[in-house]
């Protein structure tokens, strides 16, 4: 009975001691997002190099990105630009994911193997340099500056990031297929009418993950959009932009505004589907 | 048959060459010749007869929507977008989509070289990027102006800088890019700031510091000041040759890291400066027109500018030079509408606009007229840059003397602060800046 | 075992690769007239057999493909070997008509691009055709010997069936064909050709110098610059890809384990803590961590104001006269804080992943070593440890060679911040805290130095997949997978 009393004191003490660590640590992660939050409302449209927190508050920053577009700064385009390239984007990545990882997971066909190995090379190749060539293949077919090009541009070799979700259908046990083919079930309902429904996790992760791609995607945007006109851009590149050395000390703020508005719908995916998140991908690359 | 046919046009091709062969020695003479001579370009300006029939010629041709990407830096966006809507107003029968886009004129080579095919069709670009934008094919040759004369509205320097090879590639828009001193003139006067000497004594007296912005740009200021010698220029290959590391830039180099280990020289760069105004830290820093207004709004009733002073270097006095830099529109050789191109360029270069240039934006003109109006020179700061021209260069360097100056700059202004031998710094930065 | 596997397997692939072509001529020789004569017309075989719909289809795509051969591969692959010949001229302008006249010039990118897509089609259609000509064969011998020959129907049936797999990979695959095959067979080719800044198309013509920029690169003229450049770069990479891969994964690691650990309470809110500081996008939070620790900004001024910068001046960290602790500006600084930010950016995401295998850890081995009187520390360490490295293995590698082409990170924190003060780099476009990738970007970007960056892009290809075959190669040898597999 004492020696119980004794345990529990010392967890007690152990676990206070590991929260004020906890919130240490909580605390330097957040700082910087802080300093975005609290810039965001700040009435000097500067850095400020003396104060933390803004010395006046405002939310005039935010009805400049929204309600006052001037020939530079157009955040609601942006904002919407973004959007439907990640929406497209993620749409046709999610599903070109999940027919790869379908095709290599659940049938067997000669070169599979191969097919395997060669894309996990090609995988390697990295991208910074591809760029380049892909943009003069793009133009070639007159797809620069447009946003069907864009999408196309993240979208087209997404197969090739079919790893996770092909471990997560490893994991399903071939005898739910087996009993749906002898039920007189092609292919493409056993994909559909069995596969889709187990895979909800994984689905879920997969369209975070191929929306979030585009969403912050910074390097191709600027490289396909380089006509100048600032109605064409996406978020990322309107913002990088915003903070061009001549414009840096009035649009500070309003570039910590218009960061803290792309990121909310990120933060509220991700503290939604953070269960889902964790199981789709922990469950696939555990067994991958 | 058609082997034969090309082998056909092949003796056509080679005889032809034969024939203009014999005459062709002494045209090709000439033509050096007239090159040598001109020097500074030449445009032929037709009269208004010939121009007014040719401009009927182009809109009776023109039958289809003229689209044109122009881009113009950020700053420049509302103003550009006047005269678009007014050059637009001045041929009501033609159609135009004018799409104008966002490109600061430092970044504008870059842009163009990463895609010339992809790039606007008019654009404004400093005038330091002129050669590699020739050599990338990014700019057509003016060689004739239609609705004013170009060649002689423009200052001579602002044309030259808009010349290679005896030939004019650019239409020259402001002519005030440079640098220059701000300075708080309760803490300085005039007579203070003819010489660094003095200026850093009274900086001392009134602990105040003088800042001095990094990079090579900048440093130039220095090393290849009026009787030093010195100098670092652009070869015909791209590289720049250079001459610093002689005993006089060993000199230079440790007065400077004299004036910094002082305290009196500190880096500083327009938005530090402006704050360092303000806060009465700062007597003095070198900048340029475009902070002219920060500048204005954190000194107030203090507000001066002038020429950059002198300097003492190993016993002797130099007169500080500075680049001097205009900046230029250029017309896309790629674009599709070729004529209209060039006449818009003329239209955001003529005086008119030049004059509304300045009152809109307060950019320098190069137009001779427009910058000899009053207004353009009661103002402080351009009338500065205009004093500065006398001891100006203009900026021709290769691409290698940017990083190679800026890490030197960098080590000197910050006083040195591992003590590294100077003559090596310097050894080092040549070596750099002078590479292949 | 494995190295029998090994040779049986290269066998096999060698006889697959014989049979190929002796499958071929089999069709040829043994073939009807009608096999024969889909050498010539490709649908023949099937319109034989009555297979009438892919007859036509079959021979539309022969007619397209020879289209395009005329059309667009010929006028492409005549100039390919010397990309081009006819140089740009500016177009002449009439002054007095205004009318413009063009010259028709050479681009020699657009070849190069052209001329590839035109080999990768030729090799494409070949494969078509063999196949083609295996399959009327192969149709012919079923209809000789009574078997059932399938009707359009039946084909398109089973395409949703046992072929499924080809429905399946069709569109993805030539989404990876234009956007990772073409631009990777245009990369390799741009490493032996001269195209630079003075090679520049449309205005001038680039051509094929063979290894030229190889031996440059490892010995020629250029090696004084490059070579030393490339050293540094390569060596900070490794080093770089190492410390971000280890101390993420550790990092992620103690993380999940504290925050699951026995005593704290909320464990969904931490984590929630931490994740909103990977919802902002990186290009937003790295931009706002550079300025935040910029010379002249908050951060500094805060160490100042608290005498850390005293303090580090004081322990020679700081040179004495500096105004300020050069967090991105020096480079020993530099190399730790973009360390530093980047565990930063990558502990959360770690840790999400962590605490999923955590959770998969085999219970029962670890109940029952505590019962057999095993501490906590030696539980960690003996099961869940091992546990973790096996299971996270392959996810481990692939961190590894992300790291090495870890863009975002360097890019955005140290473009037009970080200046170097070492001529060898400067010369050469290079910076101490360059990876491989930045470099060959900026060396694009800012040198239009297409041939070494392509150059260097194959060099860090070549070391990618080196390290990862043999990683895991060592990874399967261990074998050990099967006691944790659940």
């Amino acid at each position: 009975m004492m020696k119980k009393m004794g345990m529990s004191k010392k967890r007690k003490i152990g676990g206070a001691f590991k929260m004020v660590l906890l919130l240490l640590l909580a605390c330097l992660w957040l700082v910087p997002i802080l300093w975005l939050l609290v810039t965001a409302f700040s009435a000097y449209p500067g850095m400020s190099r003396t104060r933390f927190f803004p010395e006046h508050w405002t939310l005039a920053n935010f009805s400049r990105l929204f309600f006052h577009p001037d020939s530079i700064l157009q955040y609601g385009r942006w904002f919407f630009n973004t959007l439907i390239i990640a929406l497209f984007t993620c749409i046709i990545s999610s599903i070109f994911v999940l027919m790869v990882s379908y095709a290599l997971s659940c049938m067997r066909f000669p070169g599979r193997q191969g097919i395997i190995r060669f894309s996990m090379i090609l995988g390697m190749f990295p991208g910074a340099l591809s760029m380049i060539a892909i943009y003069f293949i793009m133009k070639s077919i007159g797809l620069t500056n447009s946003h069907v090009g864009m999408v196309i541009v993240y979208s087209a070799g997404s197969g090739l990031g079919y790893l996770i979700v092909k471990g997560f259908m490893d994991t399903v046990p071939t005898s739910l297929r087996e009993a749906a083919k002898i039920e007189g079930a092609n292919e493409l309902m056993i994909f559909i009418k069995v596969m889709m429904p187990l895979c909800k996790p994984i689905i879920v992760y997969s369209v975070i993950s191929t929306f979030l791609g585009p969403w912050s995607d910074f390097m191709f945007a600027r490289l396909m959009l380089n006509s100048g006109l600032s109605k064409d851009w996406t978020v990322a590149i309107g913002l990088y932009n915003m903070l061009d050395k001549s414009l840096i000390g009035q649009n500070f703020s309003a570039f910590c505004a218009g960061g803290l508005v792309i990121s909310i719908p990120i933060a509220v995916l991700f503290v939604i589907m953070q269960k889902y998140y964790v199981e789709g991908v922990t469950s696939g690359s555990t067994k991958g | 048959m058609r082997k034969k046919a090309l082998a056909l046009l092949m003796t056509c091709v080679l005889s032809m060459t034969a024939l203009v062969g014999c005459g062709g020695n002494a045209g090709g003479s000439n033509e050096t010749n007239a090159s040598v001579s001109s020097g500074s370009g030449e445009i032929q300006k037709l009269d208004e007869k010939a121009a007014a029939g040719a401009i009927d010629n182009l809109v009776a041709n023109t039958k289809d929507t003229v689209q044109l990407t122009i881009w113009a830096s950020e700053m420049d966006q509302e103003f550009t977008q006047t005269l678009l809507d007014q050059f637009k107003a001045k041929y009501p029968s033609v159609k135009f989509d004018f799409q104008l886009g966002i490109q600061s004129e430092a970044g504008a080579k870059d842009a163009v070289m990463a895609d010339p095919t992809a790039a606007a069709d008019v654009y404004a670009f400093a005038d330091d990027q002129l050669i590699e934008l020739i050599n990338v094919k990014g700019l057509t040759e003016v060689s004739t102006a239609y609705t004013y004369d170009v060649a002689s509205a423009n200052s001579a320097s602002s044309i030259a800088a808009a010349t290679y090879n005896g030939k004019v590639y650019a239409y020259p828009m402001t002519g005030d890019n440079g640098y220059f001193m701000y300075y708080n003139s309760s803490i300085f006067s005039a007579e203070d700031m003819v010489s660094l000497d003095k200026m850093a004594e009274v900086a001392k007296q009134k602990g105040v510091t003088i800042g001095y912005q990094k990079g090579g740009w900048y440093l130039h200021g220095f090393f290849d000041a009026e009787g030093t010698g010195h100098y670092a220029e652009l070869q015909s290959d791209g590289s720049t040759s250079c001459n610093w590391n002689d005993q006089v830039g060993v000199d230079i180099a440790n007065a400077i890291i004299q004036y910094a280990k002082d305290g009196v020289l500190v880096m500083a760069d327009d938005s530090t400066a402006a704050e360092a105004f303000k806060a009465g830290t700062m007597g003095a820093v070198v900048s340029g027109t475009w902070a002219a207004q920060s500048y204005a709004d954190a000194l107030g009733s203090n507000y001066a500018a002038c020429i950059m002073p002198k300097f003492t270097a190993g016993g002797k006095e130099y007169q500080m030079t500075a680049y001097l830099g205009f900046k230029l529109i250029g017309v896309n050789p790629n674009s599709a509408y070729l004529p209209w191109a060039m006449l818009l360029a003329e239209y955001l270069t003529c005086e008119e606009s030049q004059v509304a240039r300045f009152q809109a934006r307060q950019l320098g003109p190069s137009n001779v007229k427009a910058a000899s109006s009053s207004a353009v020179l009661s103002d402080v700061a351009i009338a500065a840059i205009s004093a500065q021209g006398a001891h100006g260069t203009l900026q021709r360097v290769g691409g290698n003397y940017w990083a190679s100056s800026e890490s030197l700059s960098d080590i000197l202004i910050s006083g040195n602060p591992d003590g590294q031998d100077v003559k090596k710094l310097l050894d080092d930065a040549v070596d750099g800046i002078t590479a292949k | 075992m494995a190295e029998e596997k090994q040779i049986q397997k290269k066998s096999f692939a060698e006889t697959a690769f014989a049979r190929y072509f002796t499958d071929f001529a089999e069709a040829i020789v043994r073939g009807d007239w009608a096999v024969r004569s889909s050498l010539i017309v490709m649908g023949m075989g099937f319109f034989k057999r009555k297979q009438i719909v892919k007859g036509i289809l079959v021979t539309l795509a022969q007619i397209a493909y020879i289209l395009c051969f005329v059309l667009f591969s010929i006028p492409n692959l005549v100039k390919f070997s010397t990309l081009g010949t006819v140089e740009y001229q500016d177009p002449k302008i009439n002054p007095l008509t205004f009318e413009v006249e063009q010259f028709p010039y050479d681009n020699s990118f657009l070849i190069l691009i052209y001329g590839i897509m035109s080999l990768f089609l030729l090799f494409v259609f070949l494969l078509f055709y063999v196949h083609n000509v295996k399959r009327v064969y192969a149709v012919m011998r079923d209809a000789e010997s009574g078997k059932h020959v399938n009707t359009f129907k039946e084909d398109l049936r089973q395409m949703l069936g046992r072929k499924f797999y080809v429905t399946l990979l069709s569109l993805p695959t030539l989404g990876v064909i234009l956007m990772n095959i073409l631009p990777l067979l245009v990369l390799i080719a741009i490493a032996f050709t001269n195209y630079d800044k003075n090679h520049m198309p449309p205005g001038s013509l680039f051509t094929w110098i063979g290894f030229e920029n190889f031996t440059n690169l490892f010995g020629g003229k250029l090696s004084l610059t490059f070579g030393y450049a490339f050293r540094k770069v390569l060596t900070w990479t490794l080093t770089w890809a190492v410390l971000a891969t280890f101390t993420c994964f550790i990092g992620g690691i103690l993380l999940a384990l504290l925050i699951e650990s026995e005593g704290v309470k909320f464990p969904k809110m931490w984590r929630t803590l931490f994740v909103i500081a990977i919802a902002v996008p990186q290009f937003v939070t790295l931009i706002l961590v550079r300025n935040f620790f910029a010379d002249q900004g908050i951060f500094n001024q805060i160490c100042q104001n608290l005498g850390i910068l005293d303090l580090c001046k004081s322990l020679g960290l700081v040179s004495k006269n500096a105004g300020f602790i050069p967090f991105l500006t020096d480079k020993n600084w530099t190399k730790v804080m973009i360390i530093l930010i980047n565990i930063w950016v990558g502990i959360p995401y770690q840790m999400l992943i962590a605490t999923g295998v955590l959770m998969n850890a085999p219970k029962d081995q670890i109940e029952s070593a505590r019962i057999d009187g095993a501490n906590k520390w030696k539980i960690f360490w003996k099961i869940t440890m091992p546990y973790i490295l096996v299971v996270q293995g392959p996810a481990l590698i692939t961190d590894f060679v992300r790291n090495i082409n870890n863009f975002n990170v360097i890019y955005l924190l140290t473009q037009d911040v970080y200046i170097t003060q070492d001529a060898g780099l400067y010369k050469s476009n290079a910076k101490e805290v360059d990876l491989l990738v930045t470099w060959l970007f900026r060396l694009t970007q800012e040198e239009q130095n297409y041939k070494m960056a392509s150059v260097i892009g194959i060099i860090v290809f070549v070391i990618s997949v080196t390290f990862t075959l043999v990683a895991y190669s060592r990874l399967m040898k261990g074998g050990r997978e099967e006691d944790y597999q659940l």
